[in-house]
């Protein structure tokens, strides 16, 4: 019977991955660079919806949305201080990724400073053993997961398809310096970029501290599976994100019932290694490495 | 008194670590976050032949180089095969691989447990466990770090590698062995951050994996860009502000809880605002706002 089980918790997992990847590729879709500072914005999620339902005692459904909106402004923060005026002056994409790390650091020893490094705990309901389906279990707060997880995938998928800013973002994304001359404020859409991303990543942030619990430094690790996962899939390929997501899920459930859970990590990045080296493109075959002229 | 000795040891430990990436990182031009995996492999050789095998330092600190720099060659020559910033995120997988190694393989390294009572060195029967032996022995190796690093960035190879951080393929154009070149300043870089490592099992005695974390290798990594790419000098100046800084708080009445927080958070202001201005290091930092206030 564990086979079913394993087969339930690795589909649980690669919902939230898909999720996070989702988050962070509309990010890195508009502007190229890794936005580390995505982390702390994952964790900031969790721990605003935090502040608001516990320590303001909110109800959790208004709690949650104005985490969500609080956090993705705080992603459009980050854009409009901070990156904007990198971009005035043309640095090359890896000056933009070593600024993100110094301001993750910030924003996570904040979280750190205001809240404590301890473990909080953001579900209020009883611990339950949950549904059981074809012997296995599965809890609510996950169930819950994986049908947000799909809904706001197929969403920002038919968003970035059939809307207007959508598909200004997907122009941004093929090519900057064309929509300006085209009149497409590009600071604008990768602002929306911004703000769209940061909100999933709360949700993602909201809903994995809820299946387990946060600490200031979980949205680094969970942001890293993202990565992981948008480089394995390629970048804008829909069904590259969810076999991507499927593969890592699979890998660490697998390692962590085969091998031991602690290997879980590692397995991951062994990973994502081997597909940079030997399939720099990903699942998809799409651009993703920059090609040298 | 010892406990400014102890600021001066760690000044050491700290300018050796951002000095050796400097060399990858400054002259190269290859941002690693491996740093402070390579540091942690220095580390546990050192102090698992020390306690296993009753090595002295003196056999142990070639034995951790070499193990260093042979881990670095074979990481490079997979890792190498990406650019700029897919390189950083499989020099990020590496630390994590590292650090899960020290934190996971018990038989080995004890995990969590860390490796404890590690003895001292000594040096001719001459037992190093006074504070201020240490430090002479740690400026020692810092000379001799210092030495060998800006020796190489006057040589031919280290114009070489700062030509192939200006531009790759102009140098590969003029005859440069350019995948070569980057390999050799990743594993020289390595094989030095093992120095550190091995000086510090002896120095705290005790280690465990939270000392070698991805925490630690973004630290060093802003050690370097704050004192500024290639700029041996800049590292060492760099290294000695972030380490008394938190000391600075603590002087200003700041409680120890906060004090920790506050000198990352402090750190990694200093790293985005010289980030966003474009400039090498603090130094130019400064100029750049001194000019404009005149």
């Amino acid at each position: 019977m564990y086979s079913f089980q394993i087969l339930l918790n690795i589909f649980f997992s690669s919902s939230i991955f898909l999720l996070i990847a989702t988050s962070f590729s509309i990010i890195y879709f508009s502007t190229r660079f890794f936005h580390i500072v995505h982390a702390a914005i994952i964790t900031a999620g969790a721990y605003f919806a935090f502040l608001f339902a516990f320590k303001m005692a909110l109800p959790l459904p208004l709690a949650i949305v104005l985490a969500v909106v609080t956090t993705s402004i705080l992603g459009m923060l980050s854009e409009v201080l901070v990156y904007r005026q990198m971009r005035k002056r043309n640095f090359p994409t890896l000056a933009y990724l070593i600024t993100s790390l110094g301001l993750y650091i910030v924003l996570q020893n904040i979280i750190s400073l205001y809240f404590g490094d301890d473990t909080k705990v953001l579900n209020t309901t009883e611990v339950t053993v949950g549904h059981q389906i074809f012997g296995a279990y599965i809890t609510t707060v996950q169930m819950v997961t994986v049908f947000v997880s799909i809904a706001l995938f197929i969403a920002t998928k038919l968003f970035l398809h059939f809307a207007k800013v959508g598909k200004s973002i997907r122009a941004v994304a093929s090519n900057l310096k064309l929509c300006d001359i085209y009149g497409i404020n590009s600071n604008r859409i990768i602002l929306i970029a911004f703000g769209i991303g940061s909100a999933l990543a709360a949700i993602a942030g909201i809903l994995s501290a809820m299946d387990t619990n946060m600490t200031p430094t979980f949205g680094f690790n969970l942001l890293l599976y993202g990565v992981v996962v948008m480089i394995i899939g390629g970048i804008g390929s829909t069904r590259g994100l969810i076999a991507g997501s499927l593969v890592v899920a699979a890998a660490q459930h697998l390692s962590a019932y085969y091998i031991d859970t602690k290997w879980m990590d590692a397995i991951t990045y062994v990973i994502l290694i081997s597909f940079l080296i030997w399939k720099p493109l990903g699942f998809s075959g799409k651009q993703l490495k920059k090609i040298e002229v | 008194m010892e406990y400014i000795l102890h600021l001066f040891i760690l000044i050491c430990f700290y300018t050796l670590l951002s000095q050796s990436l400097n060399l990858s990182a400054g002259f190269t031009g290859l941002i690693s976050l491996a740093h402070a995996g390579f540091y942690g492999v220095g580390a546990y050789t050192t102090a698992i032949l020390a306690t296993q095998f009753g090595f002295s330092f003196w056999l142990n600190l070639p034995i951790a180089m070499s193990i260093s720099g042979v881990i670095a060659l074979i990481v490079s020559l997979i890792a190498l095969r990406t650019v700029d910033d897919y390189f950083i995120i499989c020099t990020l997988g590496i630390q994590v691989i590292l650090f899960s190694i020290m934190n996971n393989w018990m038989d080995l390294t004890r995990g969590p447990l860390g490796i404890p009572s590690i003895p001292s060195i000594s040096f001719f029967g001459l037992v190093i466990d006074s504070k201020i032996t240490f430090l002479l022995l740690s400026l020692f190796m810092v000379m001799f770090v210092w030495f060998v690093l800006s020796n190489i960035s006057k040589s031919g190879f280290g114009k070489t590698l700062q030509a192939i951080s200006e531009d790759e393929i102009y140098s590969q154009s003029i005859g440069k062995n350019v995948y070569k070149s980057k390999i050799i300043s990743f594993v020289i870089s390595a094989i030095l951050a093992a120095i550190p490592g091995a000086l510090y099992a002896h120095y705290i005695s005790y280690i465990d994996p939270t000392s070698f974390t991805v925490n630690e290798s973004i630290f060093i990594l802003s050690i370097v860009i704050i004192g500024g790419l290639r700029s041996l000098k800049g590292s060492f100046f760099a290294s000695a502000f972030l380490v008394l800084l938190p000391e600075a708080l603590r002087f200003v009445g700041m409680p120890d809880s906060i004090a920790a927080n506050m000198r990352q958070i402090i750190y990694g202001l200093i790293l985005v605002l010289v980030m966003m201005t474009g400039k090498n290091g603090v130094k130019d930092f400064f100029a750049v706002i001194w000019k404009k206030v005149n």
